[in-house]
């Protein structure tokens, strides 16, 4: 009789549980319901204040819509972006693809919707995730003036709140702080390399600045790291330090400044780029044969063609799409195709191929 | 004791045993359950705050190969590749691989693309059939169209790899979608954490849902019952049981469906095996192998964010034979890793991931269809008390319900779907329908796939989708 009661309490449990989902269930569809109303109401009222501010015959009228618009909005920082969207996505108005004219007329609806004091508020109460999101939204307001509250952010436990608010701090291009933050996760193994890339990419201050202060301190896969990324600045006063780590033993370092030194196609860097193109790793090998078909001479050919038949895939592939950048003249071309090198002439067929149209 | 004393007693016991499973089974996924509804809220609120948007014209994202192995899939492979064209992703390369195609799968992409045939090398990193032709279109520089000798789904994908370009890549089949933004979800695990081996996207049904270039744009109650009934189910395993595993670094299933993996601990791995229909669990399960015997740090994660739709079977005998494969599938799987059952070496993995699916994935579906005809059997022999198994019988029914409604209310919080109100009370209702044949036909299904596994292990079994709704 025991069991057969428990079974019964048991059951009952479950038949209150499932009472508890159904309205849990309702209440949820009922409030998507609500939600997808309330969302196609306000874009309807919206695309007519946007329409109204866009296509304004006069100033006075505009500034009226605009007033109109900024009430519309009323402090709801979902409707000021659904408002700033419609903007930026409206076609055929003389807005249309003139990004300055619509951060101009974004500007003057900020005037009167004051989005950075919504975005601090959120910054104050919200949680975590309000706070993270809070912090990239002011920093592409370039408010500024919440640096230091931005900042505390970054100290933070939570892992994603402290990357999103040193984000912040990079489209605000703050050397220091973008810096510290990237040295403190340089031993966080879970962030891959492209997180690096990403900070630089994002920075809107000094890359040069924020590469010499990582320098300082950072450690040797940080380093490889920035020197990869800032390949793609070409910031010229790294130069000796790229000569320096490509002539010497380190390999990781080797092939991020063999990398970076290919990236500037200078002829006084050829000789170093020869011995790379002969080194024992494929990949400074392919970086090496990158950086020599940029220069276009005639030795930077011979090397390059030599790279046709190397023992490394990638290095032939690299080669073929590189010496078809260069000068090559249809004789060598048609030496090459037609060559006793399979390697080469497969290469170069791939990359022949799909240059033409069927 | 007479020789029919001694059934009948085995028979009781087995009642017994049979209870005692259902509600330990039922424990778990209650279990399940809530842990997903927190790791669910969780991340619900992550993608509030998440910057992977910002990434989408960054160069700095992971570019991804997506391979789509196509056999015989004229209906849908341009309506397919054409949505896969749109996806927000800055750099990524379409590979088709048809396997050998006896319908006009290759004429209709070659024609569609204006594509030609180019010479180009391909490194045989995983041995497959051979390569018959490449084609390439100057028009649609991401996009390589393979013609291969059969060899199966498996060899398709091996041949994909081999040419892909990419360090990552992704399996989709021919008649699924992919929602603009999943791979950009996907591939934000592999960044911010670089121990990413193999990312899951959810699956969901598409019956009744109006996909416009990877994009949901309105849903009408599927008219068949089993649509229906699949709607709850995908819902239930993939909010729930995926969700759950992946917690604990132990998912043992990416759904062939869609999947993001880092191409080199494939091939370190050997590629897929062929001659196997459970391939994309099989996969999981020798990466999780590899990486725990060689101590590699590595996650295996599920982003129940990262939509891919797809098609589910509209009649009972396509249900019937996806349900037999899925089921030699897993057997297939589990019996090639039988070592890691419980073996410690393998962690959470071998404690607990393996021996779950052999215990209630696999022989769970035994266990079930014995006790559909023992327990009514012992009633009639009147060894059972009838208010007991009135009682056992509801709370069986009620603590599935209780999942799948769970299941639905994670669905309804998370991807506030196209639904109206309605028509997602209305899908709650079959929550409970299924309990009341659905399920037991299922579990038939599962039981005739372990009988018949040394016949069916090899055979692929092909499914009757309609096109998606344009």
């Amino acid at each position: 009789m025991k069991i057969e009661l428990i079974s019964v309490i048991g059951l009952l449990l479950c038949l209150l549980i499932i009472g508890i989902e159904y309205i849990l269930h309702y209440r949820l569809a009922e409030l998507q319901d609500e939600n997808t109303a309330r969302t196609e109401s306000i874009r309807r009222r919206l695309d007519i204040h946007v329409e109204g501010v866009l296509y304004a015959p006069t100033e006075g009228s505009r500034n009226a819509e605009i007033k109109a618009l900024a009430d519309e909005i009323n402090g709801d920082f979902a409707v000021y972006e659904m408002a700033v969207k419609a903007i930026r996505e409206h076609k055929g108005t003389a807005y249309r693809d003139d990004t300055e004219a619509q951060d101009r007329l974004i500007g003057r609806i900020n005037e009167y919707v004051d989005p950075v004091g919504m975005y601090a508020k959120m910054l104050d109460e919200g949680d975590v995730y309000h706070k993270g999101y809070a912090c990239r939204r002011l920093a592409q307001l370039n408010a500024f003036e919440y640096r230091d509250k931005i900042k505390e952010c970054v100290g933070g436990k939570d892992r994603d709140l402290s990357y999103n608010a040193a984000m912040a701090l990079c489209h605000m291009g703050d050397v220091y702080e973008v810096a510290d933050y990237l040295l403190s996760i340089e031993n966080d193994t879970l962030y891959s390399g492209r997180i690096v890339n990403e900070f630089f990419a994002q920075f809107s201050g000094d890359r040069r600045e924020l590469a010499e202060k990582l320098f300082e301190k950072c450690n040797k896969y940080m380093k490889c790291t920035v020197i990869k990324t800032l390949a793609g600045y070409k910031i010229d006063a790294f130069r000796p330090m790229y000569i320096e780590g490509a002539s010497g033993n380190d390999n990781q370092l080797k092939i991020a400044c063999v990398k970076a030194l290919s990236s500037f196609g200078y002829p006084e860097d050829e000789q170093i780029l020869q011995i790379a193109a002969k080194d024992k790793d494929w990949v400074i090998r392919a970086s090496a044969v990158r950086g020599l078909s940029l220069l276009k001479t005639s030795t930077a050919l011979e090397s390059v063609k030599h790279a046709l038949s190397d023992k490394e895939w990638w290095v032939r592939q690299t080669a073929a799409q590189s010496i078809t950048r260069m000068n090559i003249s249809p004789r060598d071309l048609e030496e090459i195709l037609g060559g006793y090198d399979r390697f080469a002439a497969d290469a170069m067929k791939n990359v022949l191929y799909k240059t033409v149209d069927n | 004791m007479s020789f029919f004393n001694a059934i009948r007693s085995f028979i009781v016991v087995f009642n017994y045993f049979c209870m005692a499973f259902t509600l330990l089974l039922s424990i778990i996924y209650i279990i399940q359950l809530f842990v997903s509804l927190v790791r669910v809220h969780r991340n619900y609120n992550k993608t509030f705050s998440d910057d992977f948007h910002s990434y989408i014209d960054s160069d700095n994202l992971l570019p991804i190969s997506l391979i789509i192995p196509a056999y015989n899939e004229q209906e849908n492979i341009v309506q397919n590749i054409r949505s896969l064209m749109t996806i927000n992703y800055p750099m990524f390369e379409i590979i088709v691989v048809n396997d050998g195609s006896t319908d006009k799968t290759g004429e209709l992409v070659v024609e569609a693309f204006r594509m030609h045939k180019i010479e180009t090398s391909i490194r045989y990193q995983i041995p497959t059939q051979k390569i018959e032709a490449v084609y390439y279109s100057k028009q649609y520089p991401n996009l390589l169209y393979v013609q291969k000798q059969n060899g199966g789904k498996s060899d398709a994908l091996n041949a994909g790899i081999n040419i892909s370009r990419y360090p990552l890549f992704t399996c989709l089949d021919a008649d699924s979608r992919i929602e603009k933004d999943a791979l950009l979800r996907l591939s934000m695990e592999f960044i911010k954490d670089s121990r990413t081996v193999v990312s899951g996207g959810i699956v969901r049904i598409a019956n009744g849902s109006k996909i416009v270039n990877g994009e949901l744009k309105g849903f009408t109650m599927p008219k068949k019952l089993i649509e229906r009934f699949q709607i709850v189910e995908y819902y239930r395993s993939f909010l729930m049981g995926r969700v759950f595993w992946s917690a604990s670094n132990s998912l043992l299933i990416v759904s062939g469906a869609f999947g993001l993996f880092r191409k080199q601990t494939v091939i370190d791995v050997g590629g897929y095996k062929k001659n196997t229909i459970g391939e994309d669990m099989e996969i999981v399960v020798r990466i999780h192998r590899y990486m725990r015997k060689n101590h590699k740090k590595y996650r295996v994660k599920f982003n129940e964010f990262s939509i891919c739709w797809t098609q589910g079977p509209m009649s009972l005998n396509d249900i019937r034979s996806q349900r037999r494969r899925w089921q030699i599938g897993l057997m297939d799987t589990l019996i090639s890793h039988r070592g890691m059952t419980f073996n410690p070496r393998y962690g959470f993995v071998g404690m607990l991931s393996v021996p779950y699916n052999w215990i209630f994935e696999l022989f769970g579906a035994l266990v079930e269809a014995i006790g559909y005809v023992l327990i009514p059997f012992t009633l009639i022999m009147g060894e059972l008390n009838m208010f007991f198994f009135v009682i056992y019988f509801l709370l069986a029914v009620s603590l599935g319900v209780i999942l799948s409604e769970g299941s639905l209310v994670l669905e309804q919080y998370t991807h506030r779907a196209a639904m109206t109100a309605k028509q997602s009370i209305a899908i709650s209702v079959y929550a409970v329908l299924e309990n009341f044949g659905y399920r037991q036909l299922i579990t038939l299904f599962r039981v005739e796939g372990i009988l018949k596994y040394r016949k069916l292990r090899k055979t692929w079994g092909k499914i009757k989708r309609k096109e998606f709704e344009q």
